[in-house]
């Protein structure tokens, strides 16, 4: 077996068809959704005329489709190598992607036949005060939607904990705690068992505050006598909403783990520093989520604050840990410079860079200033469409390359170039709008911000370009190397090119 | 605790219950019947599960695989035993009240004690989350009604029972939390995960 | 078949569960006391039982006295200082609207007290006053036997429990009892008009 493809990680026929349903479909929703976008900034510049009961409904749909996606992606990361370590159950990994389908059917179809637009944090009294736009009914399928899709994570995320209980006891001991103020560190402890803990841990508690707070929405949508607090669940569904996503990214860093020590030819191992930053992370993902709310003057003082610090140190250990390690790893390595290398040094930039707007709209002086413009999807695109992103694709051009080297054509690395470029573009203009007051919804655009939305249009088209040929490349691939073993049974997918 | 012990736990229990002075007290709050009186009668039902026959539990086993009857049972009489309606007709009525002294031991406890140990460990997570998420959704509900849920209770005996539902479930969060990051390693090595009804019976 | 048998059992387990459910319910419409006796009396009357009363004049007369008429029933106690005050300024409201078919003697309100030890008829005078009722079209009444309160309460589906405060806490509803002596309707207490039509309805169906 080769160096960057181990033993340990070959796939069944029934794995491999598996991760092709997860990775496929979510290539093709990545690019669906990507439209989607396209077609709201092109809108915005006026290239396009859309009514805006469209325009929320894409924008819901984008959002909604695009943070449950990226979750799904990833969790298809933290399956295939955490099964290495422990015993994982293929039929609880079909499930979740059974829940997720059907819950983005439901999610689909409040938004596109119910008329849903309530975007996807579905803020209360939004959702039930429909204004005749959307029905209570259609709320509620959009509701139940994420409701499905939590408890198809939920049983993955339960199966892998009891997987990680059984090889290592605890899931204190899976974190590495033992190791946090003494002793030996196990050096060949994983750190794929140290995320994929942390996540399992955090993201069970995320779904928890989703599952109480969707089921309460579901409540009043239909005995509206129970009135919510709206600023309560404003808080649960940031306190999920917040987990999920960092979830996703937590999920996607197992690959880099995993995969840049194998085309840098350097270990990348646990050491205390690792484990304490992944143990800050699994406290302070749980309660910094409150930086989502420094516009809600109401909020108790106190929770601001701790926003705000937090929001400085939430993402930075594990950030740290990572970035330094990688940059350590790669640094005089003599790196084999693939795709998935390529695609996993963007990310720790897209990550890197992404937190520098993120500090700065995390800042309550600045927040109240900038949230409500294109600054905050700013943030936020440029962690998910350079960070998260290229690690999701990473991952898959390294399952799908296989050593044969087809997916490292001049064509691949221009895809690659394109995708930067644009998405630096498309992001920038994010930044630069919010920077000019550009609002970021619910708001008819000004003759002056219109540059912006039309190079972010063209930068976007250009990053579907890319994401187009990668999709078809990996796809391709994934499929072919799945039809040649029909009938081989359990041959390992990746020999030796 | 030795079988014969469980049975005759299982058997006063409810007996103890149903004293008049006791029944009277307990179903003159909210919060004491609901989060007193029917545990307290479930638990009756898990006694009077460990206190059977090996054989019994094997012979029901081909029709509770997994627990998933089981669980089902308890799921539905859970639900009917939540109904505002129900704990009002327990205290009005005395054949309601028949009603829930033998419906909660058998079909609540009864049934969650002999299916838990053959519950897989998903099934029981799902089982232990869905019960967190109630404790915290009824909690929630009964502190925000403007209304009485309950014609024989008052608003503010309702917000007590909201405000020690959401400390409930606070509680077995935090149990069950402690329970998986620092557990005994033997006790989740051994596959059931956290233990439950199964401890103290021979493996 | 390994799960045949447990699938079988699970079926039936949640068939019965959901029936249960629904029975329990009336059909998933009511989850409280007050709308699952709603749901009962519209499907099935009650027949209204003939117990004798005491009205604010002091003068006794028994409930199938009224036989004949359309009687629109509420339960109060007059040291109420909240939900009563609500529900009797309703009362007030219906008697105005409701005051042709009262002229032509096709309709009664009666307050029922269930507090009788201490709503005497000066009580009870006093109250009806407070509002501005008139009698004979609405007379507010104690039960003189109180085995008959119990009766009147279970009929009428009224739960009175003692509060902190030396007072009581107690469900309201506007019932509506038919010339046949039969508790047909329950209708919400806190819209007078709604009520009023509903009733006015009833008369011409």
């Amino acid at each position: 077996m080769s160096a960057l493809y181990p033993q340990t990680e070959a796939l069944s026929s029934r794995e491999r068809a598996v991760l092709n349903l997860y990775a496929i479909s979510a290539l093709a929703v990545f690019l669906l959704l990507m439209l989607f976008g396209l077609a709201m900034r092109a809108a915005q510049g006026r290239w396009i005329n859309i009514s805006p009961q469209v325009f929320y409904q894409l924008m819901t749909a984008h959002g909604a489709g695009m943070v449950g996606t990226v979750g799904l992606a990833s969790s298809a990361i933290m399956w295939f190598f955490l099964r290495k370590y422990v015993r994982l159950s293929t039929a609880m990994f079909v499930a979740n992607y059974l829940l997720f389908l059907l819950g983005a059917v439901l999610i689909l179809a409040a938004v596109f036949i119910g008329g849903f637009g309530g975007a996807w944090t579905f803020l209360y009294p939004l959702p039930v005060h429909t204004m005749g736009i959307w029905s209570i009914n259609a709320a509620a399928v959009f509701m139940l939607g994420y409701l499905v899709i939590g408890v198809g994570f939920l049983l993955f995320y339960l199966d892998a904990m009891l997987a990680v209980m059984r090889v290592y006891g605890n899931l204190g001991r899976a974190l590495g705690w033992q190791w946090l103020f003494g002793g030996t560190i196990d050096k060949s402890h994983p750190t794929t068992v140290v995320a994929s803990t942390m996540v399992i841990i955090v993201n069970t508690l995320g779904i928890l505050g989703g599952a109480v707070v969707l089921v309460m929405c579901l409540v009043n949508a239909y005995v509206p006598r129970f009135p919510l607090d709206a600023l309560l669940v404003k808080n649960l569904i940031y306190f999920f909403g917040h987990v999920f996503v960092n979830c996703s990214i937590y999920m996607a860093v197992i690959g880099v783990y995993e995969l840049l020590p194998r085309y840098s030819g350097r270990p990348w191992g646990v050491s205390r520093p690792f484990l304490w930053a992944w143990a800050a992370s699994t406290v302070m993902v749980l309660i910094v989520y409150p930086h989502h709310l420094m516009m809600d003057y109401v909020m108790p003082h106190w929770m601001l604050v701790t926003g705000q610090i937090i929001s400085y140190t939430s993402g930075l250990p594990v950030f740290l840990v990572t970035a330094y390690g990688a940059l350590t790893n790669v640094y005089r390595s003599g790196m084999r410079w693939r795709m998935p290398a390529m695609l996993i040094v963007l990310s720790m930039f897209g990550w890197a860079a992404g937190i520098v707007p993120a500090i700065v709209d995390g800042t309550i002086a600045v927040n109240v200033v900038m949230h409500n413009t294109m600054w905050v999807p700013g943030h936020f695109h440029f962690y998910l469409l350079l960070g998260v992103l290229p690690m999701v694709l990473a991952f898959l051009y390294h399952v799908a390359g296989g050593s044969s080297r087809s997916l490292e054509t001049a064509g691949d690395r221009l895809s690659l170039a394109v995708y930067l470029i644009a998405g630096l573009a498309f992001v920038g203009m994010f930044l630069a709008g919010g920077r000019a007051s550009e609002p970021r919804r619910y708001a008819v655009h000004f003759a002056e911000w219109l540059p912006y939305d039309r190079a972010a249009s063209i930068a976007a088209a250009l990053v579907i370009a890319a994401m187009l040929l990668f999709a078809i490349r990996i796809s391709g691939a994934l499929l072919k190397a799945g039809s040649g073993e029909k009938g081989s049974g359990e041959v390992p997918a990746h020999l030796p090119g | 605790m030795k079988r014969a012990h469980a049975g005759l736990a299982a058997g006063l229990l409810p007996v103890l219950l149903a004293a008049p002075p006791l029944q009277r007290m307990l179903e003159a709050s909210m919060t004491a019947q609901m989060l007193v009186q029917i545990p307290l009668l479930a638990i009756a039902g898990m006694l009077l599960g460990k206190s059977l026959p090996e054989s019994a539990a094997n012979r029901i086993q081909p029709w509770n695989r997994g627990g998933a009857t089981g669980l089902i049972v308890v799921t539905f009489a859970s639900a009917c035993w939540m109904l505002p309606l129900s704990l009002d007709a327990a205290v009005v009525s005395p054949a309601a009240d028949l009603a829930k002294f033998l419906t909660i031991p058998l079909l609540i406890g009864l049934p969650l004690a002999s299916s838990w140990p053959r519950m897989s460990f998903v099934l029981r997570g799902v089982l232990l989350f869905e019960a967190l998420a109630t404790l915290f959704r009824m909690g929630w509900l009964y502190l925000i009604s403007p209304v009485r849920l309950c014609n024989s209770y008052g608003l503010s005996d309702q917000q007590r029972l909201g405000e020690w539902l959401l400390m409930a479930g606070t509680a077995l969060l935090l149990c069950i939390a402690w329970q998986l990051l620092w557990g005994s390693p033997k006790a989740a090595a051994g596959a059931a995960g956290p233990p439950g009804l199964r401890a103290g019976r021979p493996a | 078949m390994r799960f045949l048998r447990t699938s079988l059992a699970s079926v039936v387990a949640a068939a019965a569960g959901i029936a249960a459910l629904a029975v329990a319910t009336y059909g998933f419409t009511a989850f409280t006391t007050e709308t699952a006796r709603r749901v009962a009396v519209s499907r099935h009357p009650v027949p209204v039982p003939a117990v004798v009363l005491e009205n604010q004049a002091g003068a006794r007369f028994s409930l199938s006295a009224l036989r004949g008429k359309w009687v629109i029933v509420d339960f109060v106690y007059t040291r109420c200082q909240d939900q009563c005050a609500v529900l009797d300024a309703n009362f007030a409201r219906l008697e105005t609207m409701l005051a042709r078919p009262i002229a032509a003697n096709r309709l009664r309100l009666l307050s029922i007290s269930f507090d009788p030890g201490r709503d005497t008829p000066t009580a009870l005078a006093a109250y009806l006053a407070r509002f501005g009722g008139r009698s004979p079209g609405w007379q507010i009444a104690r039960p003189v036997d109180a085995a008959d309160l119990v009766r009147l309460e279970r009929v009428f589906g009224i739960t009175v429990i003692a509060d902190d405060d030396g007072g009581y806490t107690h469900n309201s509803a506007i019932l509506v009892v038919d010339p046949r002596a039969r508790l047909i309707e329950i209708l919400g207490w806190r819209d007078p008009e709604r009520a009023a039509r509903e009733i006015l309805g009833k008369l011409e169906g």
